[in-house]
């Protein structure tokens, strides 16, 4: 399957995820919400934007993205507010607010794909090891505290979206580090 | 299906391009000092947007951000028609002006096991506080149940007989029409979830209502003696406002 299948089909699974019927997943679990199709959307996102040719935006304007920072801290910005449980519930129960989701995220993928071929590793290392543990003390914090965070959930589905976040944290993690490795021992010289 | 997802999705996200490095070790000043204040105004623009989510940073979920906005700001409940346990069909707002009492308002239903019935023992323990320290012209108890379906006037009565209801103190009501179900959970902010064996999974709280039903504070039930505090002095603070209301209830 070409690249640009890949995205259209991660695009049009975490999209169909916000439309009936599929929607129902979303609307009774937390994990298909939080650890299937959000992650689903910045991949699908960053699928769409590794399809682009090289010269789609003005060469002008990567002088404002030096080492894909300001990609980096607006995909931050974005991930971090769809962690806030309020936002979370706000998205479930408000369609129109879903559609807010559904781009931000999807944008949010597409920076992600620009910042990574920009930035050296340190600056990668930063920012990945910033969602790493953000999303490990999240899932442990879901899993464990007595607290139903979501007004739309129940504590159980709340429970295994923590899990499911610390192992999707923790395959983060390890998955950068093996391409970074690879990139590493192909590449010496630079 | 999950597991698997990072790992096609990495390798697109780390694919580091080392062409594009020797032109990022290019950079000028002046495209530094544009990233810099991009990358400024983007991390403002979203520490705003945190800040304006969380309620200046302080609650992070639904309900301590409903929470925090009723305790700035009271909001009026609208208008339900209500039956009481006796079979007596009333409106809400009428069950709450006599007297200007303050109340305090919690949600219910009849079948449930399991954390209604510590709910049940601390609307018990409130009663006979409420008698104990003679606040039954100040502070009067509600209980409303929200599965109208289910929660028949002689569901309510039998509920009332077990938990010992005094009437002067604790009342206890349906909705007379199940479609203002919704628009009732709403008012009050409660999102209720199916729970295995037909049970509900709700966010459960004290409501401090007064008796020309504004919703003034929303307060945990593990705090229920602060919020009779609260309520007997809410009664105190405002002896003109509730004596307006009952003489302009309908």
């Amino acid at each position: 399957m070409t690249r640009a299948w890949l995205a259209a089909v991660a695009a049009a699974l975490a999209v169909g995820l916000s439309v009936p019927p599929l929607r129902s997943l979303i609307e009774q679990s937390m994990s298909w919400h939080m650890v299937g199709q959000m992650p689903l959307l910045v991949a699908a996102g960053a699928l769409a934007a590794s399809t682009l040719p090289a010269k789609a935006l003005p060469a002008s304007w990567s002088s404002f993205n030096q080492f894909g920072l300001t990609g980096f801290m607006a995909a931050q910005g974005v991930i971090a507010y769809w962690m806030l449980p309020s936002v979370i519930d706000r998205a479930v129960v408000n369609p129109g607010f879903d559609v807010f989701k559904l781009l931000t995220l999807f944008a949010s993928g597409m920076l992600l794909r620009g910042a990574f071929q920009r930035a050296p590793m340190a600056l990668q290392l930063f920012f990945i090891g910033y969602w790493v543990s953000m999303m490990c003390w999240l899932g442990i914090y879901f899993a464990i505290t007595d607290l139903r965070l979501c007004n739309a959930y129940s504590l159980d589905s709340q429970i295994a979206t923590g899990w499911g976040l610390l192992t999707l944290g923790l395959l983060l993690g390890i998955v950068w580090l093996g391409n970074t490795w690879r990139q590493v021992v192909k590449k010496p010289a630079s | 299906m999950s597991a698997d997802r990072p790992s096609r999705r990495t390798p697109e996200l780390t694919a580091g391009d080392s062409r594009a490095q020797p032109a990022a070790h290019l950079a000028s000043p002046a495209a530094l000092a544009k990233t810099f204040a991009a990358t400024t105004a983007v991390l403002i623009a979203s520490l705003l947007v945190l800040l304006q989510a969380t309620g200046g940073g302080q609650s992070f979920t639904t309900e301590t951000l409903r929470r925090q906005h009723i305790s700035q700001q009271a909001e009026q409940i609208p208008a339900f028609d209500v039956t009481l346990g006796n079979g007596q069909r009333t409106t809400l707002h009428a069950l709450l002006a006599p007297g200007g009492k303050v109340w305090l308002v919690d949600f219910v239903y009849i079948r449930c096991q399991t954390l209604c019935l510590s709910l049940g023992s601390i609307y018990q323990q409130l009663q006979a506080q409420i008698e104990a320290r003679g606040l039954q012209d100040q502070v009067g108890l509600l209980s409303i149940s929200f599965d109208p379906a289910h929660d028949s006037p002689a569901a309510l009565a039998d509920y009332a007989r077990r938990m010992s209801m005094n009437s002067r103190v604790w009342q206890i009501a349906t909705l007379s029409n199940w479609q203002d179900r919704r628009r009732l959970l709403d008012a009050f902010g409660i999102m209720v979830l199916p729970a295995p064996l037909g049970e509900f999974e709700h966010n459960a709280a004290l409501h401090v209502v007064t008796s020309n039903a504004m919703l003034t504070r929303i307060v945990d039930y593990a705090d229920y003696k602060a919020a009779l505090d609260l309520a007997a002095t809410v009664v105190a603070a405002a002896p003109v406002a509730s004596g307006n209301v009952s003489t302009s209830a309908p």
